[in-house]
């Protein structure tokens, strides 16, 4: 047996694993070498003092922290989906709201009885309409002015209030990490 | 153990306070081994807790023919190696590093004692600090939980063999670090 299989049979013996043959091998080996059994010594020391060392008991509130993070991130999930089903309910009320007022605007500018009578015609209506949008827009305008401003304060509105419920959960999931 | 796999399964549905009992029993197991990993009280109690959130996480993946105790071991020394790799490049405060265990003082009424288990403690923290992550997870399921080269194998990700290897060469690594020691040699004798 060489040093180098001595070194690993050492190990497997601390490990209870060698077998009949392996270990007389080794107890041969070290009775001529010296450095060898240098060696088996000190793995025995180290052996022994790893073996004493004791369990560490956990601290009690280890539970309790674990259940308190768990009960945490629960919440923080709930809030998620809340969260996420009181945007959508907002944008879908927002759309209700805007959609009357966009079909106002098609209908003034011709938009709308083109798309619905249809028919080969409509591409040239589509053009003829592109250039007749822009000169009614600027007439449009004003008497939009009013309602665009109340769309316009409840989109900043709604903005500020979605951003206030998204900064509210990223905190709560930051937190139940 | 009956009541075990009764919490498990409780636990897989959902129910929080069986996953409590689950906690209960293995805290000192997993708690001891991060201690073990880490080498220091606050940071072991951090990952117990993190062990622990992802077992809960992941419990639907948890293979009821396999010991519940290797899986949430397997957990913690995942978790373990990934923090102590992150460790390198980020630095602890010097008095975080070696923080003791609060309980581990006053397990004895006798001071001498106390003060000799201390000593003992941080000879072995240091030991276990001079050895790779993977080595050093392989030394403590080893020495602190009795797993066989299988075992820790199937916890590692690793081959019987290479457990093996990182048994001997962890083994030789404290032998030799400890030879530089004479004090230290005198005491284990």
């Amino acid at each position: 047996m060489h040093c180098r299989q001595a070194s690993e049979m050492m190990s497997i013996r601390l490990d209870g694993r060698i077998d009949d043959a392996d270990s007389a091998l080794l107890d041969e080996h070290l009775a001529e070498c010296e450095e060898c059994q240098a060696e088996w010594q000190r793995v025995q020391a180290i052996d022994r003092l790893l073996s004493s060392a004791p369990m560490v008991q956990a601290p009690v509130r280890v539970r309790v922290q674990v259940m308190t993070r768990l009960e945490r991130r629960d919440k923080a999930r709930r809030a998620l989906v809340g969260g996420t089903a009181l945007t959508l309910g907002t944008v879908a009320l927002a759309a209700l709201a805007i959609t009357p007022l966009l079909l106002g605007l098609f209908n003034v500018t011709g938009i709308a009885p083109a798309l619905i009578h249809g028919g080969p015609k409509t591409i040239s209506h589509l053009a003829g309409y592109g250039g007749t949008m822009g000169r009614t827009y600027l007439g449009v305008v004003g008497d939009l002015i009013i309602p665009l401003a109340v769309v316009g304060l409840c989109g900043l509105v709604s903005a500020v209030v979605l951003n206030g419920i998204w900064i509210g959960l990223m905190r709560r999931l930051r937190a139940s990490r | 153990m009956i009541e075990e796999s009764d919490w498990i399964q409780q636990a897989r549905a959902g129910d929080q306070n069986a996953f409590g009992r689950l906690v209960v029993a293995y805290q000192t197991p997993v708690y001891n081994l991060a201690y073990r990993m880490l080498g220091n009280a606050a940071e072991a109690e951090d990952a117990a807790q993190e062990a622990f959130l992802r077992a809960y996480t992941h419990l639907r993946s948890y293979d009821p023919n396999r010991p519940f105790r290797s899986w949430m071991l397997s957990i913690a020394s995942h978790y373990c190696i990934d923090r102590l790799r992150r460790r390198r490049i980020t630095w602890l405060p010097l008095e975080e590093e070696f923080a003791e265990p609060v309980n581990m003082a006053s397990q004895s009424p006798n001071p001498e004692k106390v003060a000799s288990q201390r000593e003992q403690e941080g000879q072995i923290q240091e030991l276990l600090g001079m050895l790779s992550p993977t080595d050093r997870a392989a030394i403590t399921l080893r020495y602190w939980y009795d797993c066989s080269y299988e075992e820790i194998a199937e916890m590692l990700n690793l081959t019987v063999s290479a457990v093996k290897s990182r048994l001997h060469r962890a083994r030789r690594a404290l032998a030799e670090s400890m030879e530089g020691d004479t004090s230290y040699a005198l005491q284990t004798g």
